[in-house]
């Protein structure tokens, strides 16, 4: 009896369990259900949209913050008041033109005329400071950036001009207006209630081609096409953004046709990468460079304060066959800091060029000679060895961590490597703790100002690396001064001494320029590699007729 | 019954207790900083002054026995209070992930069952006929095989190749079939080979062979007697799993772009998002703590012996 009783509650019990667990999951299943078959019926077939694929959520889609936005999903929504296009050219956005004064501190912008917000309120100078006053009441958040540390006053002169007055000059301010984050717009219906969007906003308002139509959290966005935008029309209706974390699906899915375009930077393997791009039903493009992939040789280091035993490393390992090897193509060797396609740094630089003979004479020069019988070379009793620190999580720096480990050890240079996770490692940079560092440069908008300007403050591991350069001050000088300088032609005579000193010290070691992957379904006739790193593919893409 | 039930629910308490200080100690040992690893993640350069305003707003500026005292806290008012990486109420986001991660954990289940229950049954009936053959060849795959392989796999031929089914996402049935498919393959390689086993045993026992004299019917015997013992260490095994599973599936979940629980987690471990670790930690305690318990009620009700030393008890 007792045992009969027993029975029935164990099974009434686990009859229980089962049907809450079948209540959840049928509760989301309709939910979802519903909500993808709207993004799915929409995707790839109709003609006028495009499908491709993020591997990480889009975000809150908050204009002034950072994580989890992803800055190209911001770029959609959100304009800035200046555009930055090729070959670092500054044209007008939001604002319409600008002047400045002779001192370089009142910069006045008169604003677009007839733009409207994506629900029909009016974009003005009212909107702009308050959206700048949003800003600057997190100016810690947004301390990284030039422009915070010197703007001083926000003014609205009439509903179409906007004054900011800086502290002191700085030239990269327009620049920084151009970034996808802080500086661009949120619609007043965006904001919350005391207007600290720091917090949080209502809804995502923007100025931008794009508005956000339908989003599932980690499963996808669709953005549909601003009727009021006052730009030339986007030539699609639709963009789906499907998040879909691992490369390898990415690039199955694409294979399937369920994506039109993959895009961005180490979105997809190398290996992936090459067999798109000889398959004749895509067609792949590499961008222009993005930024560089440094290897940093830190002066601080006694055996490293030399600049002959830094020539040395730099000459003793053969970069084009490595990047080649390494990346099979996807990056270029890289013989200049920083590539040419920024403003000021299309200046003559000396390459310095693969010669193991030359980089064993400097090192005996040096003092380091190799012992009788040994493999590695000493000085003072002590040995030419070193750690290379790097991304366990990027195969291509361990790749090329091994080539230089081995190319040196010919040499009698000993290279230690040291995967760390990628914090970590940028813990060590800034902590100064390291022997040699995988480094990269921001890119543009962001250089070449924030480069000079990692080159010249302490806090960020570069300024800390060339403190052995014997004219690191003067160094510092040009950089101060070229930054707050209002004369374009003394801005780039600085720039070129400051990059060939760089270049003659060779602490920091040009590998390869960094590119963007494009792989598109042949749907897509027209692509068009955003100049602004950050920005989003959609302008100027254009898609074959049906 | 009930009190045994309560018994061991309160046994939750204690071992909630020892995961959250365990993972609470390891992520203070770990040499990331979650403030740095925010701004990292960011792509924000962590300046000094950044990081100790975020350091502040995340709270890890406190001691850190104020912080760990916090967090018990919170926990036992069940506030898990918001992630770092989102700003978002962390119970809000799992609740919003955990359906995803139980459907899929679920019908993997479902389907494992059915299809390892039978197979076990007939290799072991016809042991080294062809059936046998066949089962022992799917668990040495099934055992084998990287499960993102097999993941990959089956996208290739099932999505890409014959386009029977979609790639990846969650929505319709469709979206089930592969990584359900995925999951169950080592279950079921492990489950057949359990239950062969369990079932070849019962049937070298005396009370096989006094049925058999009694002239009872072979699948009489096979089905109210051995199976009724031969299944007990597979619902065992089976519920064991279950509680692996509904934490969450890390590669099937990040191969099939599953919004489950699993990749939340992965990803929050990435960005040091603590409120999140330490909610997941607590209701995978939980999860397993409740798995386990069904699975000692099921083997209560399948083995009278077993409830009978259960009821002495208490």
């Amino acid at each position: 009896m007792l045992g009969q009783q027993h029975k029935r509650s164990t099974t009434l019990m686990m009859v229980t369990t089962l049907l809450l667990l079948l209540f959840i999951v049928g509760c989301s299943n309709k939910e979802s259900s519903s909500a993808s078959s709207s993004a799915s019926g929409d995707q790839a077939s109709s003609a006028k949209s495009i499908t491709m694929s993020w591997p990480r959520d889009i975000g809150t889609m908050n204009p002034h913050t950072y994580n989890p936005s992803q800055l190209f999903a911001q770029s959609m929504i959100y304009e800035p008041l200046i555009s930055y296009q090729k070959d670092g050219k500054l044209e007008p956005a939001l604002a319409e033109s600008w002047t400045i004064s002779d001192d370089g501190k009142v910069y006045t912008f008169k604003l677009r005329q007839g733009v409207k917000f994506s629900d029909g309120t009016p974009f003005n100078a009212e909107i702009v400071k308050k959206n700048f006053d949003s800003i600057m009441k997190n100016k810690k958040t947004h301390s990284w950036l030039g422009i915070i540390g010197v703007l001083d006053k926000i003014e609205v002169v009439d509903d179409r001009t906007f004054r900011m007055t800086l502290t002191e000059p700085y030239y990269p301010v327009l620049q920084d207006l151009s970034v996808v984050r802080p500086f661009r717009f949120l619609g007043a219906a965006g904001f919350p209630d005391d207007g600290d969007t720091s917090k949080g906003i209502k809804e995502p308002v923007g100025t931008g081609p794009w508005m956000l139509a339908d989003y599932k959290q980690d499963e996808y966005a669709v953005f549909k096409r601003n009727p009021n935008y006052w730009g030339t029309a986007p030539a699609f209706d639709q963009i789906t953004v499907k998040i879909i974390p691992d490369a390898e699906t990415r690039v199955l899915a694409f294979e399937k046709g369920d994506l039109d375009l993959i895009y961005g930077e180490g979105v997809i393997s190398l290996d992936a990468f090459q067999q798109l791009r000889e398959n004749d039903k895509y067609v792949s493009e590499l961008s222009d460079p993005v930024g560089t992939r440094d290897l940093l040789l830190n002066s601080s280091n006694p055996k490293l304060s030399d600049v002959r035993v830094r020539k040395a490393l730099q000459q003793g390992f053969n970069k084009k066959a490595m990047v080649e090897g390494v990346t099979s193509g996807l990056e270029e060797p890289a013989d200049t800091a920083l590539s040419k396609n920024y403003p000021y740094t299309d200046v003559d630089l000396k390459p310095i060029e693969y010669n193991v003979e030359q980089s064993k004479a400097l090192l005996d020069e040096a003092g380091w000679k190799m012992p009788a019988g040994g493999t590695v070379r000493e000085k003072d009793g002590q040995k030419l060895e070193f750690e290379l620190i790097f991304d366990k999580t990027d195969p291509i720096q361990k790749a090329m961590g091994e080539t230089i480990q081995a190319e040196w050890s010919e040499l009698g240079v000993k290279v230690n490597l040291t995967g760390l996770e990628l914090t970590v490692q940028i813990k060590r940079l800034k902590a100064n703790d390291f022997d040699l560092y995988f480094w990269y440069n921001y890119g543009a908008p962001y250089d070449p100002h924030s480069f000079i300007n990692v080159v010249a403050s302490p806090g960020f591991g570069i300024s800390e690396t060339l403190t052995a350069l014997p004219m690191k001050k003067e160094l510092d000088e040009q950089v101060h001064a070229a930054l707050s300088s209002t004369d374009e032609k003394k801005r780039q005579e600085l720039y070129t001494s400051i990059l060939t000193t760089l270049q003659e010290q060779s602490a920091i070691v040009p590998i390869s320029y960094v590119k963007k992957t494009a792989v598109y379904q042949k749907k897509i006739a027209k692509f068009v590699f955003p100049a602004n790193r950050d920005e989003n593919p959609f302008v100027g893409m254009q898609l074959s007729n049906p | 019954m009930i009190g045994y039930i309560g018994k061991r629910m309160i046994a939750i308490i204690p071992i909630v207790f020892i995961a959250t200080l365990v993972t609470f100690g390891l992520i203070h040992i770990s040499p990331v900083d979650p403030a740095e690893a925010y701004l990292t993640a960011a792509h924000i350069y962590p300046t000094p002054e950044l990081l100790a305003e975020k350091r502040h707003e995340f709270g890890l500026d406190r001691p850190l026995f104020t912080q760990y005292v916090d967090t018990l806290k919170r926990i036992a008012q069940l506030d898990f209070g918001t992630s770092y990486l989102t700003n978002k109420p962390v119970i809000d986001e799992v609740m919003d992930k955990f359906p995803a991660t139980a459907e899929l954990a679920l019908w993997s289940i479902i389907f494992s069952a059915l299809v390892s229950i039978p197979l076990g049954i007939l290799a072991a009936v016809y042991k080294n006929s062809w059936i046998d053959m066949v089962s022992r060849a799917i668990s040495y795959f099934g055992a084998s095989i990287p499960q993102f392989w097999l993941g990959y796999l089956l996208i290739f031929f099932f999505a890409v190749k014959l386009d029977w089914l979609p790639v990846e996402g969650r929505g319709s049935w469709e979206n089930l079939v592969l990584p359900t498919l995925t999951l169950s393959m080592v279950m079921i390689a492990l489950y057949t080979r359990m239950l062969r086993t369990s079932v070849l045993e019962q049937l070298q026992e005396s009370y096989v062979q006094y049925a058999r004299t009694r002239g009872i019917r072979e699948r009489v015997i096979m089905l109210k007697h051995v199976l009724k013992i031969a299944i007990t260490p597979f619902i065992t095994g089976m519920g064991m799993t279950m509680g692996r599973l509904l934490t969450g599936t890390i590669i099937v979940e990040q191969v099939f772009s599953w919004p489950g629980f699993g990749r939340y987690f992965v990803e929050a471990i990435f960005n040091r998002d603590i409120p999140v670790i330490q909610c997941y930690v607590f209701i995978s305690a939980c999860l397993f703590i409740v798995c386990n318990l069904i699975v000692d009620l099921v083997q209560l009700y399948m083995d009278p012996r077993i409830s009978a030393k259960g009821r002495a008890e208490h």
